[in-house]
Parts: C-alpha cells; structure tokens; sequence
C-alpha cells in the first residue's frame, strides 16, 4: 500500500469534513446532520482497516511510516526554527486507528437510535464528528505540538459534550468541572512540551526517541531535577489529567451528566484512552527519566481507589465510571512496571468492553427511563440482547478467562508480579498489591451491577410495565452484540486464554505480542538515522528497517548477530511469573464472583452486613474519598477564593490605584509640560519667530521693488557705471 | 578740421542730456524725447567713429538704422501714451506703478 495523503488524510479529514458540513447543514436541514457524521466516521474505518491490513501483512515490529510537510519556518542563517507537522504511523497507530474508527461508528451508529428525538440532538452529532477528527487526528499525529492541537480540542468537545444538557445546573458544573481539571494537566504537558523542546530543538516523536537514543536527555537538569524526569513528569501530568488518574480524578465520574454515547466514546473508549496513549508514546522518556515507580504508585492507587467507590454507587453510569477510572488506573500501572504491550492491549480491550458496556446502559437507560440500579431488576426478559452483549463485557472487564480482559489486565498484573518478584524491590509490593485487590472488586461491582439490573426480582412494577421488550434493531442493539463479539479473547491473542495456551496459532508469540514491542534503547537506535520523507514521496515496502528475510516471526526482534537463546530464556521467566499471576487472578475471579453470587442472588450475606461492619469506609466511599470536597470545599473555596479575594485587593487597591492611577497622574504631569514646550517653545519662539523673521526680511527686500520706474532707470544706469568702471581698471 | 574729441563730447552732451531728462521728467512724453536724444547721441557717435577710424559705411548704415528705430519707437511709445492716458488719464509716469506691492501707507 502505498502512503499518501490520499490514503492517510481521509481517516482524519472524512469526520472533519463531516463536522464542517454540519455546522452548515443543523440550521436548513437537521435531519441529514445525523447520517452525514455517520457516513463520514465509517468511511474513514475503510481507510483505517487499510491501514490496518498493510500492517498486519508486513508483520515488522519495526515498521512505520513518518512522513511530513512543513508548517512553519522562520529560520534565517544559522538560527533555525522550524516546526513540521505529520503523520507517524507504527503499528500501535494502526491498531488504534482501527479500534477508534471502529469504536465510533458503532457508537455513531447507536446514537442515531439513542439520541433521536432528544433536544438538539443533531447538534450531539456536530461535536461527536469534531471529537472523532481530533482524536483520529491525535492518533495521526507525529509530533507533540499537534498532539496537543488536537488534545485540546477533544477537551473542547468533551466540555461541550458533558454540558450538552446545560438546562441542568450539573450538567453545566460538570463541564466546566472537567475542563479545568483537564487543564490542570494540560498546563503541564506544554511545559513538558517546552522542555522537550529545549533538549532536542523538535518535539516530533521520531526525533525525541533518536535524542533519548542518543543521551541528549543526559546531564541536563531544570530546577535541581534531571530534565528526562521533569519532561516526563509534566507529560505524565497530561496522561493524569486525561485520563482521570488519582488526584485529577474527579471530573471523569462528573462527566457521566453528558449524553450515554459520548460517555461511551469519550469517557470510556477513546479520549481518556488518549492520555494513556500518550504516555506510551513517551514510554522511551518516562523510562529515561526514571519515573515508572511513580507512574506504577499512581496507577496501582487509582486502580484500586476507584474500584473501592464502584462497589457503593446506586447510579448504573456510575458504575462504569469508576469502573473506567479504575481500568485506566490499570493501563498507568503497566506503563509503569514496564509492561508496555500489555497496557495497549488493556487500552484497546477495555475501549472495545467499555464501549459496549456504556452502550448497554445507554440501551437500558434509554428503554427504562431510570439509571438508579435500586429501582430496576429482572430487566434479562425485557432486554435481551442488551444482556447478553452487556454480560460479555461484564465478564471481559471481570477478568474471566477466555475474555479479553483476562488477556489484557492479567498480563499488566503478571508483568507487575514479574517486576516485583524477580527485581525483589519491595517498591513494587504496593501497586502489585493494590492491583491485585483491584482484581478483586471488579468482578464484584461488575456483577453486583449486572446483578441489580438485569435479575433478580423487579423493583418498581411501573417503570417494568412501561418499558418495551426489546427488538433486534440494526442501530440499538445490533453494534452492542458486534463490540461484545470482540470482547472474545483469542482475537487479540491468537489463544483462548492468553499466555499462548490452547493456542490457535502455531507461534508461541501472539500477534499483539509481536507488533507492540516496548521502545527500548536497542529499538531506538533505529531513529537517529532515519530521516522523515515529505508526503509526495512515494515509499515502498523496503523502508522497513529490518529487512522481512531477517525478522523472526518467534522472539521479535533479531537484528544481525541478536542473541535470541537469552531472549527466549526471558521470556519463559516472564512466562511463569505470568502463569502464576494468571492462576492468583483467576482464583480472586473467582472468590469475588462467588462472593457477589452469594450476596445479590442467594442472598447468604446482606449488603447491610459489610455496610454495618465497615460503616466508616463507606462513609469515605461515599464522598468519594473526600476528594470533591478537598478540591471544591478545602482548596477552592477556602484557598483559591481567599486567594483570588486577596488578589483582586491587591489589585484593585494597590495595583490600580498606585501603580495605574499614579501612572495616569505621571502621564497628565508630563502632558502639562510638553504641552507648555509645545505651545511656548515650538509655537511661539520656532514656528512664529521663523514667519516674523522671514516677515521683517521681506520688508527689506520688498522696499528696493518700489515700483518707479525712473529709479530702476537710475540703478541701471548705476550699474552699468560701476560695472564698465570695475572692467575699465 | 574738426576733431574726433569734439564728436565725442558733442555726443557725451547729448547722452548726459538724455538720460538726466529720463530720470528727472515725469512726463511720459519728455521721457521718450530723453530716449531719442540718447539715440541720436549713439548715431553721432556711429557716424564720428565710422569717418575717423574706418573709412566705410558701416556706422553710416548703422546711423539710418537708428534713425528708423527711432522712428518706430517714437511710434510705438507714442501709441503706448496714447493707450495710458486713455486708462489714467494722466500721463504722470510715477502712475505706472502697478507691479509694486501695494505698501499701506
């Protein structure tokens, strides 16, 4: 396949275009506004699944394509400043490139079902095809600068989004809740930006892995700390604050006020997926700056913290969110003990459940008209395919094996079981710990939700008369049952479990295992002499790096004269520890699962019994560990306004009355002066004094033209006298 | 034989006697008799050169010359008087003052 910006630029633009053309169509005719966006995200799947195709076929870890146009130039001479944007594609873009397009038409396609009828609910369309050009574009992107472009926008949707309600007070606090949080980080990953910028003089992602390669990160410190960690610290804080990590958490389980499928697009599947994402995409940076037993601590807490708040919510929406707090919790942890394949493969995985999960509830949301659990139960014999898609994922996310989640979370967990085993570094103990536990409430909120809503007796004889049984429809139901397809595990393994048992493929390597290889210095080496080609320039396959014949399909990676025999070594250690990991998770699934069987179905324990016992831990869940009040009641309102009232002070009684008004006094002073020097110096003395002079001179001058002429006659003759005497002697 | 000197100072009388009207009539008409003195002065002195010095015609020519300009710019000055004094009725030369810049007296 061949790259150009034919076949690359419509994966970003078709939605882009399809947000521009709305904005034009919602005013005359609103009732194309819905398929435009529709045609515009599937159209940009094809493209995307080319992509995805022509990757797959190479097979290369190392294969990518980076190709480039100039933006702006303003070097002269030897001062060089010059910012190129483009496209960087290896092959975890391309998967992303594939899981978001395919994610957002299925939940553009289940929109149209969901929000039809709703008020404004073409305008819901607008902001979704501009939140699915810039996170296309984000993945696209080749360079920081832009990444960050388009990150803003997506924060610019997702404001708007989560405000989409704004006749609700919270849902207008929500939005403008989320957006400055987000700032927060985004304050910070400029700076990171900024200081990435001052090391290698380029924030494209090829140039920054070439400098990492190269040590430029080495030696140079910023404000007593090693740049490599600042850079990566302020980046990270833009991951923390995207993608809802512990102490920029709260927005995310506010942003639930937005409509059902844009939580599932934006807070579930793909925007909060971005902040992960980019943290691995500066995996090189944050691994130099030695960060990963903060990242590690980060993920492991929110995991957990998270997962803790679920266990209580009564808000089906909720659920999810703190569940999605929580999984994204798990994909920082494997960023941070190094397990870079499993975390994307998390990414992907939970988008794909989640995605479904909060399509699901749109579904039963929408049919019950209620999203409080207690008032629903026994909906499995009015929505049953809504069941059985939402089950899928309720077993994915648990971590059941044979699911995806299985897969995916059990590698972060075993990577992080490897780390703490096998490096003994008791610094690892809690995240592995608090991830494990982890492991243990998901499945138990997870089924106590499924639990709630769908069995069980009915709660409320109203709402369960009044709700429709549930048709196959190819826009309700129909992508739920496609997405829970894909919660199935081997498609992202190549097995059923995971771990390359009861595997399908011949190779001991799954696919994902393959393509996604960590960017570790031996890989970066390739970078520093690679240099990026313009979009007209047409490539062919042998671009690659390593050329196909010497690429082995079993160990990855083999460059000439790579030692595979100590790799494969590695890799079977790594293989224990994650059977170990694998069989410890399967048994908490397990144990939690009966326990939520046991209190929800059987009804051998009461919730009442742990809410009795443990009365001053479901207070602090109930707050939500304290942290809305911390932030609103602690740090805005007796901080930040104490703050900002001693601010405007300042700046209204000594800024404005010392320094503006005594300038303006100055200014008035200075008037008068020059005023006078006007008017006395310049007025009077030089401009009428040089007209009195030139007056009195043409008084002299203008007494010789009297007029008469008998005395021109007498000069004539005076002169003709004087100058015939003068040639005379 | 009368010499050249007494030429020259007959015509330098005529000259003097020329100019000193020119400057101290004020009658347009005495001034241009003043200007034809002044010519015949000039054909004199033509005339007393051309017999002394050369032995030709030349200043002869030139004397006629002089007479017939004279003539003409008796002409043209007189029909010049006649036209002023239609316009001021007077022929007061210090009246001919109309290029001076009017001083407010």
């Amino acid at each position: 396949m061949n790259y150009t910006i034919s076949t690359i630029a419509p994966i970003f633009l078709l939605p882009f275009f399809a947000f521009v053309i709305n904005c034009v169509l919602i005013k005359k005719v609103p009732k194309f506004v819905p398929w435009v966006s529709v045609a515009g995200i599937v159209g940009s799947f094809f493209f995307a699944a080319a992509i995805f195709i022509d990757f797959f076929t190479v097979y290369n870890t190392d294969y990518y394509i980076h190709k480039v146009f100039n933006w702006i130039d303003l070097s002269h001479g030897d001062n060089i400043f010059k910012i190129d944007l483009g496209i960087f594609i290896d092959n975890m873009t391309a998967v992303m490139l594939l899981m978001v397009t395919g994610v957002a038409s299925l939940i553009h396609i289940f929109s149209t079902w969901y929000m039809k009828g709703d008020v404004r609910w073409e305008r819901f369309f607008v902001y979704l095809s501009l939140f699915t050009s810039a996170m296309l574009g984000l993945v696209l992107s080749d360079n920081l600068l832009s990444i960050f472009m388009f990150w803003e926008i997506m924060g610019f949707c997702s404001y708007s989004l989560i405000g989409f309600y704004f006749e609700k007070e919270e849902a207008g606090n929500a939005s403008i809740k989320a957006f400055m949080t987000t700032r927060v980080g985004d304050v910070f990953f400029l700076l990171g930006i900024l200081a990435i910028w001052a090391v290698v003089g380029s924030v494209d992602i090829p140039s920054i892995y070439a400098a990492i390669s190269n040590g430029a990160f080495e030696g140079k410190t910023v404000f007593g700390i090693a740049l490599a960690s600042f850079a990566g610290f302020c980046i990270f804080c833009g991951t923390i604050g995207k993608s809802a990590q512990f102490p920029l958490q709260v927005w995310l389980p506010d942003a639930m006020m937005g409509p059902t499928p844009c939580s599932a697009l934006i807070h579930a599947a793909t925007m909060v997926a971005a902040g992960v994402y980019l943290s691995l995409r500066m995996y090189p940076l944050m691994y130099v700056g030695e960060l990963n037993t903060l990242i590690a601590y980060i993920g492991g807490i929110t995991a957990f913290g998270a997962a803790t708040i679920a266990l209580i919510q009564k808000d089906l929406k909720a659920v999810l969110a703190y569940s999605t707090i929580s999984q994204l919790g798990y994909m920082v942890l494997g960023i941070g003990v190094g397990a870079y394949n499993a975390a994307f493969m998390h990414l992907v995985t939970h988008a794909i459940f989640k995605a479904c999960l909060f399509l699901s509830a749109g579904s039963v949301i929408h049919s019950y008209h209620d999203k409080y659990m207690p008032e629903m139960g026994g909906l499995k014999n009015k929505l049953p395919y809504t069941c059985i898609a939402m089950w899928c994922c309720t077993l994915a996310i648990a971590g059941v094996p044979v699911f995806s989640g299985f897969v995916s979370k059990d590698r972060i967990l075993g990577d992080a079981l490897y780390l703490f085993l096998q490096t003994g570094e008791g610094v690892y103990a809690i995240p592995t710990i608090l991830g494990f536990v982890g492991a243990f409430l998901t499945p138990f909120y997870m089924f106590r939700m499924m639990f709630l809503t769908f069995h069980g007796k009915n709660r409320n004889k109203d709402k369960y008369d009044h709700c429709h049984k549930e048709h196959l429809t190819w826009n309700q139901n129909v992508p739920l049952l496609i997405l829970s397809v894909f919660t199935l595990g081997f498609f992202f393994s190549g097995s059923l479990t995971g771990q390359g048992i009861i595997s399908f493929a011949k190779e001991k390597k799954e696919w994902f295992k393959v393509l996604i290889e960590p960017p570790v210095q031996q890989r970066l080496e390739k970078f520093s002499n690679v240099t990026s080609q313009p979009f007209s320039f047409e490539d062919t396959r042998d671009m690659s790096v390593i050329p196909k014949s010497q690429y082995l399909k079993q160990s990855g990676f083999a460059g000439p004269g790579y030692d595979t025999s100590a790799e494969e070594e590695y890799y079977d250690e790594v293989h224990h520890a994650h059977v170990l990991g694998a069989v410890a998770s399967v048994i908490i699934v397990a144990l939690s699962v009966l326990l939520a069987f046991a209190m929800y179905i059987f009804g051998f324990i009461s919730p009442s019994f742990f809410y009795d016992k443990l009365s001053f831990w479901v207070k602090a869940l109930k707050n939500k560990y304290y942290m809305d009040w911390l932030y609103i009641d602690v740090l805005i309102k007796k901080g930040l306004l104490k703050l900002n009232n001693l601010l405007s002070w300042f700046d209204s009684g000594i800024y404005d009355r010392y320094a503006i008004d005594g300038w303006a006094f100055i200014n008035r002073q200075v008037f008068k002066a020059s005023h006078w020097f006007d008017r006395v110096i310049v007025d009077s003395v030089a401009v009428d004094g040089t007209a009195v002079g030139t007056e009195i001179f043409s008084l002299v001058t203008k007494s010789i033209q009297s007029g008469y002429i008998q005395k021109y006659i007498i000069v004539l003759i005076g002169a003709i006298v004087a100058l015939s005497m003068f040639l005379g002697f | 034989m009368v010499s050249l000197q007494a030429y020259l100072i007959v015509s330098l009388i005529l000259l003097i006697t020329g100019l000193v009207i020119m400057i101290s009539r004020k009658n347009i008409v005495a001034i241009l008799l003043g200007i034809e003195l002044i010519l015949n002065s000039a054909a004199l002195n033509f005339v007393a050169y051309s017999k002394y010095t050369t032995n030709n015609l030349d200043g002869h020519i030139f004397s006629l010359f002089i007479i017939v300009i004279a003539a003409a710019e008796a002409a043209v000055g007189l029909a010049i008087v006649i036209r002023f004094f239609q316009i001021k009725e007077t022929i007061h030369i210090d009246e001919v003052s109309e290029l001076r810049e009017e001083i407010a007296r």
